[in-house]
């Protein structure tokens, strides 16, 4: 998961090559790699690939902070089976 | 204490006057006769307010250059008596929205219904124009459940010449927002700098259906000026967020146009909701759209335009040369102030920031 989600922000949020490679514990918010919208987008993305739906309470911070806690924060809002079977 | 000090104490304190105790009385009187009062005061504010009555005719005149002097003069009064009609509107919503209700025609509404129809929410672009939160509260009232994107203006003190204290911050709130924010479904979405979760929230409430107010046409924020797109605005190009669009394009809501206008009378008003515009493209391309939808409302009426006084947020949307507001700067203490502390009077009498506008629902908030 934190390869394909890394994969997607390098892919389609990083502006700045020079934030390249993104590290997993990298802050997104703190290099301005998500914005309002960028969220959204990858909002829209986490939710279509991962099959998961976010409520308003869930738009924190501290859950979009780097790959890594996204990760924790979808593998928290996947039921274990539909997380195997996505590989 | 210096003349600028006592004339924005003076200032303040007609703003308060005619907020918390003026506007209330009129909202409660026959229709005719309070708006009557209220454009007295405007014409009173225009009479009085000399440098920005000046500063506001000549931002016009750069801007819409093929206006004749006799109807910069116009406009200019206009604008003053719809700031100060605004106040009646927003008193008449204080106990019930319909009392405004019934002086608000919405043309248009069969464009939004069938909008909500196909279960996408609604989008609805606008500008800083006429008394378009009171509006928008209209139009939850009548059905729609409606939530703006933009800020209180009294919550946003960054830039300010003085901070707002926190009675300052209550009487706005219980005099300016909590009329509008009764007819609202949810509470203001506001884009603060670093609040990163705006545009998902404004998505979940399309998603649930809903309509999404935004206010396209403020100067963006130092720190979203490389998300600007140029687009053609009242004649010349102007970086403007283009959100609206993103928004549209990831959750599938369609974007329609939506503005306030005041009647002859002054106390009728007409919301006119346009059919959808088209948002597919390139980003630029379909936001141009809304950038002209918008441009030719303040064309068609131009007193409506809230920002005409504000020359710091006409240079940053690019319709005035920096080079004539350090200009006016020097001539006028005033426009000084106004220009470059950040903290200036809005029309109606309030204090507002030029980041106020950014962003907001409008004034959020003037």
């Amino acid at each position: 998961m934190e390869t394909v989600i890394n994969d997607y922000i390098s892919r389609e949020l990083v502006q700045d090559p020079a934030l390249l490679p993104l590290a997993d514990e990298a802050s997104l918010l703190e290099s301005g790699i998500l914005d309002s919208l960028s969220l959204l987008r990858l909002v829209v993305y986490l939710e279509e690939r991962f099959g998961i739906t976010m409520g308003d309470t869930d738009l924190l911070p501290e859950n979009f902070a780097s790959v890594n806690t996204i990760c924790a924060y979808v593998r928290a809002r996947m039921p274990g089976k539909q997380e195997a079977a996505r590989g | 204490m210096g003349d600028g000090r006592v004339e924005r104490l003076l200032r303040s304190g007609e703003g308060v006057a005619y907020w918390g105790a003026a506007a209330p009385a009129l909202a409660r009187l026959p229709a005719a006769l309070g708006y009557r009062i209220a454009c007295a005061r405007g014409d009173w504010l225009f009479r009085c307010r000399v440098g920005e009555r000046t500063e506001l005719a000549r931002n016009l005149r750069q801007v819409l250059g093929e206006l004749s002097p006799a109807a910069v003069q116009q406009v200019t009064r206009d604008w003053y008596r719809l700031a100060s009609c605004e106040a009646v509107d927003v008193n008449r919503l204080r106990h019930g929205a319909r009392p405004l209700r019934r002086l608000v025609e919405i043309q248009g509404r069969e464009h939004l219904e069938a909008a909500l129809a196909a279960g996408k929410g609604a989008i609805l672009c606008t500008g800083h124009f006429g008394s378009c939160n009171s509006g928008f509260s209209v139009l939850h009232a009548s059905g729609f459940p409606v939530t703006s994107i933009g800020r209180w203006w009294y919550n946003y003190t960054a830039g300010m010449s003085h901070a707002v204290s926190s009675a300052e911050r209550w009487f706005w709130d219980r005099f300016y927002a909590r009329p509008l924010r009764r007819h609202r479904q949810r509470p203001n979405i506001e884009p603060w700098p670093g609040r990163v979760e705006v545009a998902a929230l404004a998505a979940a409430a399309v998603r649930a259906n809903e309509v999404v107010t935004i206010a396209i046409d403020a100067p963006p924020l130092d720190g979203d000026r490389a998300r600007a797109v140029e687009v053609p605005f009242l004649g010349r190009r102007a970086g403007l967020l283009p959100g609206v669009v993103t928004l549209a394009q990831l959750s599938g809501a369609p974007v329609l146009t939506g503005f306030l206008y005041r009647s002859a009378d002054y106390r009728h008003q007409v919301l006119e909701i346009s059919p959808p515009v088209p948002v597919d493209g390139e980003t630029a391309t379909a936001f141009g759209r809304c950038a002209a939808a918008v441009s030719a409302a303040i064309r068609r009426s131009p007193a409506h335009w809230e920002v005409w006084a504000n020359t710091r947020d006409l240079v940053g949307l690019g319709l005035i040369p920096p080079q004539r507001e350090a200009a006016t700067a020097s001539m006028s203490p005033r426009s000084t102030r106004c220009t470059r502390s950040a903290g200036s009077r809005s029309r109606s009498g309030r204090l507002i920031t030029d980041s106020t506008r950014r962003s907001r629902t409008l004034p959020c908030w003037r």
